[in-house]
Order: C-alpha cells, then structure tokens, then sequence
C-alpha cells in the first residue's frame, strides 16, 4: 500500500478528524466497561484549548493551615483544657 | 457484508486507520443499529470464506489490488471477525430474553480474531498504519473476557452449592488472565518492530501498554506493569518520545504510571506524572480528571501539604466528599474530627487504595494544632521600644499537650506528648528541642514550623 501515510502522520492526523464518528461510537462502549477505571476518551488528540485552565493552577491548591480561625477562641480553649488536665492529674 | 467491504476498501485506500479499526468493531454504530446482524447474515459458514476473499481479493469494482498475502491474511482476520460477530449476537439475544449469555464462547471467538490479526503482522505484511485495528480488537479482549469471567463465576456459584472443594479464587479470572497473556503478544509485536520509526507498529505501544495497565490493575498484580515499564525503559533510545504520541496514549498513560509510584509510595514521581496527566487531560473527560484527584490530592498533601481549594472541588461532587471532611479538619488541626472522618471513609479509601496515604495526613494536622500553640503562645515582651516582635519560643509540653487532648475524652500523659513532638521534630514539620527537665519545648526563633510563616 503505497498510498498508506506513515503510521506516526496516521495517529496525529487521522486523530483529528475522526471526532465525530468515534465520539457517537464511545456510548454503547461505555456500558461494557466498568465504571471504576480510567475511561477511554472519545477522542485520540485534542489540543491545548480543549485542556483545562492553561497555566495559572495556582488558585486550585491552598495552604493547609487556617490564620483565619480567631486565635482568642483558640487561646480560651486552650486555657480551659490546660486547667481540666491539671484537674485531672491532681486527683 | 457489502457495508463493511465497502468500508474496508475506502479506508485502505487512503490508509486511514482508525476507519478500518471500526470496520472491526464488535459494536454497530447507532446510525446502523443493524449493521452487525445483517452482516452477520449475509453469508454462512460454508461460504463465508470464499465470499470474502472475493470481496478482498478479486472483487474488480475494488480501486486497487491488494497482494495476495496480505489480502489472504485480511480474508482470515474477517472471518474470524463474523464469527465471533455470530457469537455476540447470540449472547445478546440470550441476554435480552433474560436467558444465560455465554460470554465465553464470544471470548474464544474474540481471540480467534486477535490470533488472526497478529499473524497478519508477522506473516502478511500487515501495513503499520493499520495498528488502531489491535486497539480496538484489544480493548473488546479485555472486556469480553471480564463478562466471561462474571458468567463463570455466577454459574460457579449456583453449582457450587453442590460440590464441597469449590475453590472459588482459582479460577475466578481465569479468561482475564489469558488476555492478558495476548495482550502481552500483542505489545511484544509492537514492541519489536524493525521497521524504521515512521513505518513502525511501535507507535501503538502506549496503547496496549495501557490496556496491560488496566488489566493488571483489575487482576491486582500491579506489580507487572512494573515489567511494562522495565521493557519500554530499556527500549528508550529506539522509542518516539511519549509527547509524539495522541494525547489520549499520553494521559492515560502517566496516570496509570502515577499510580503505581504513589501505590510505591514515591509521591515525588507521583505527583510530576498525575500533575502531568492532569494538565493533559481532556477538560469534558470529568470521570478521568475525578480519577487523577483522587490520586494527586493526596500527593499533594504529603509532598506540599497543600490542599484542595473549594475552586478545584467543586465539580466534583464525589471528590468533596471524600476529601471535604478531612481537609477541613487538618486546617484546624482538629485531631479527633481528623479521626472520626478518616473512619467515616474508611471503606471508599481502602478501595481507591488511598487509606494509608491520608492517615499520613495526620502529621499536617497535628502540626497545624501545634502551630495554633504557638502563635496563641503570643510574643515576648518588647526589650526596647520599635524591636521587631519576637514569638515565645518557650511553649511548656503540658500546653501541647492539653492541645492534643481537645475533643477527645482521654487525656495523654506527658511522655506520650514528647514522642509525638519528637516525631514532628525529625519529620522537619517543627523546628526545635524538647528540654525535657523543664517539661518546655524549645522552638527555633527562625521558623519554628517551616513553610509556614512562623
């Protein structure tokens, strides 16, 4: 088959086009599969757009510590538990 | 049978692969819901292999002619193909009448035709171009033999009642590991290819590999991908780089390779694969990128201690559940709620295999308890007017450990309490010595908790 593209210009190019057909193909797929496992996309290449968010990740992870929580609340607790404890040990 | 010549013919002529892996496909597209049957019907079995090297091999409408190997090798690979098409349509009209479905005859035929199509590859000249065919044909391997192996097993179990040495582990995947046995021929086939690089069937390797992947995982012998990985690593030089493959190849790959570090517990490699998948992914794939969370959440919170933000969560209903009740309560470095919620979700951890990972977490929320300590501590007095403020640095080991014992019923004694400070202080999430004559732990004055702030 001389006509035949090279299998690496088959996967970028044919990839691209196919979309539509395989994605209307994916559905009575999906039902033999299981639902636990990685799923197979409906499309073989996709390009930038079609990821999410393009660079700025930053707003997705936090600190896990919490300044906000009002440190006097804290301090009170603290108090009244240090008092139970030494209650406790005196007996 | 016509539909699908016809459709063979055009795709070959153009050489478009995944055309004519779907002229292989075990599934009739919704737009010709009858498309299997009436192929099915259109020949039998006396005539089925002279009608179809007909259609491949002599049929003059045809725009080109094929050799007479690689035609003959087509001819088998359709055969095969109607009939495990027989099969399947019997399995599911039994289905549909609410009768048992034998799943494993459609197996053996499915086999069959992954047999015929990897001997098309070695004797017949099969084109590389052609390699979507071992997608498909792989993919349908797995799932038919993981609806043989249910049917199997819930014969076994109304049978099983009558005889006494039923062992019903032995053979309980026994198709599925068989096609994993195939699905390793056919990544070897991949994998050894000759040819040079843009004629090669080496680029469908990320393919099978993950069908391996998946299979290796659902028989829990995670273990073997790490033979995968060996194999490929050792082939590195005569590979394309991953990034030359479809991104679908791509992300399914680095997610599966980022859970067997994190099942490893190596979340540095971990993390850099499933952050990788992650960006990769398709932004409409929900249920993959839900997967790749489940992962990096908790990667995240050992390697950074960072958590999720609501942002991240919140298209996942299913994600704020799972992480929702536990990051909460280690940014208020609240123990026993730490606690209560790791035993809350006990069940749907240990599935997703994240169980050990979160307890971990414990240490970030202690030390945010221990941190709270501190700052709650307050600064010294001012030696002079206009100084900078400096911290306590002196906390007394009862205040951490009155801290510790806040919601929780028992009260820890003071030894317990240096232990567990002891370990922070070697685990570098505190900085600083217990002096334990005074019963007072001595903070650094440079970031007593590092990373943190203070």
């Amino acid at each position: 088959m001389s006509a035949a593209p090279s299998a690496g210009a088959a996967a970028n190019k044919a990839t691209q086009d196919k979309t539509a057909d395989a994605a209307k193909d994916v559905k009575p797929a999906a039902a033999l599969e299981e639902d636990d496992e990685f799923e197979d996309f409906p499309v073989e290449n996709w390009t930038k757009e079609d990821t999410e968010v393009p660079g700025d990740n930053t707003h997705l992870w936090e600190e896990s510590w919490d300044d906000d929580d009002t440190s006097e609340d804290f301090s009170a607790q603290l108090k009244e538990e240090l008092k139970k404890v030494e209650a406790s040990k005196k007996r | 049978m016509d539909l699908i010549f016809g459709d063979f013919r055009k795709f070959y002529e153009v050489g478009d692969g995944y055309g004519l892996a779907q002229t292989l496909s075990p599934i009739s597209p919704p737009s010709q819901p009858e498309r299997l049957r009436n192929f099915y019907r259109s020949t039998n079995f006396q005539n089925v292999q002279k009608d179809f090297k007909y259609q491949i091999l002599y049929d003059n409408s045809a725009p080109f002619k094929l050799p007479a190997d690689e035609g003959n090798g087509w001819v088998e690979v359709y055969v095969a193909y109607w009939k495990a098409v027989g099969e399947i349509q019997i399995a599911e009209a039994a289905a549909n009448s609410g009768h048992k479905a034998s799943w494993m005859k459609v197996y053996e035929a499915w086999k069959e035709l992954t047999n015929m199509l990897h001997r098309g590859y070695m004797n017949c000249n099969f084109g590389s171009w052609t390699i979507p065919c071992l997608y498909v044909v792989g993919k349908y391997l797995r799932v038919f033999a993981i609806k043989a192996d249910e049917g199997a097993a819930s014969s076994q179990a109304v049978s099983a009642t009558f005889q006494d040495d039923f062992n019903p582990d032995s053979e309980k995947n026994e198709k599925l590991e068989d096609a994993a046995r195939q699905l390793n021929r056919i990544f070897n086939l991949c994998l050894s290819d000759r040819a040079s690089l843009e004629e090669s069937r080496k680029w469908g390797i990320y393919n099978i590999i993950n069908l391996l992947f998946k299979t290796y995982f659902k028989l829990n012998s995670i273990s073997l991908s790490k033979n995968i990985l060996k194999a490929i690593r050792a082939y590195r030089g005569d590979m394309p780089p991953l990034e030359s493959f479809p991104l679908a190849h791509q992300v399914t790959f680095k997610y599966y390779v980022g859970v067997i570090y994190f099942l490893e517990e190596n979340y540095v490699e971990s993390e850099k694969n499933l952050t990788e998948a992650w960006t990769l992914c398709h932004k409409d794939s929900i249920r993959n990128k839900e997967l790749i969370l489940t992962y990096l959440i908790p990667c995240h919170l050992l390697t950074t201690h960072t958590l999720p933000t609501l942002a991240l969560l919140s298209p996942y209903p299913r994600l704020q559940k799972l992480f929702l009740p536990l990051s909460r309560c280690i940014k208020k470095g609240d123990l026993s709620g730490f606690d209560a919620a790791l035993i809350a979700g006990e069940d749907e951890f240990v599935k997703r295999r994240i169980y050990l990972t979160l307890e971990r977490g414990r240490d970030v929320a202690l030390r945010n308890l221990l941190r709270k300590v501190f700052i709650a501590g307050g600064f010294e007095d001012a030696k002079e007017p206009g100084a900078p403020q400096v911290r306590k640095t002196r906390v007394p080991v009862a205040e951490f450990g009155a801290a510790i014992s806040i919601g929780s019923k028992e009260t820890m004694d003071n030894d317990e309490v240096e232990c567990l400070l002891a370990n922070m202080i070697y685990k570098n999430l505190m900085k600083g010595y217990i002096a334990r004559d005074r019963g007072i732990v001595v903070l650094s004055k440079g970031g007593a908790f590092p990373g943190t702030g203070v």
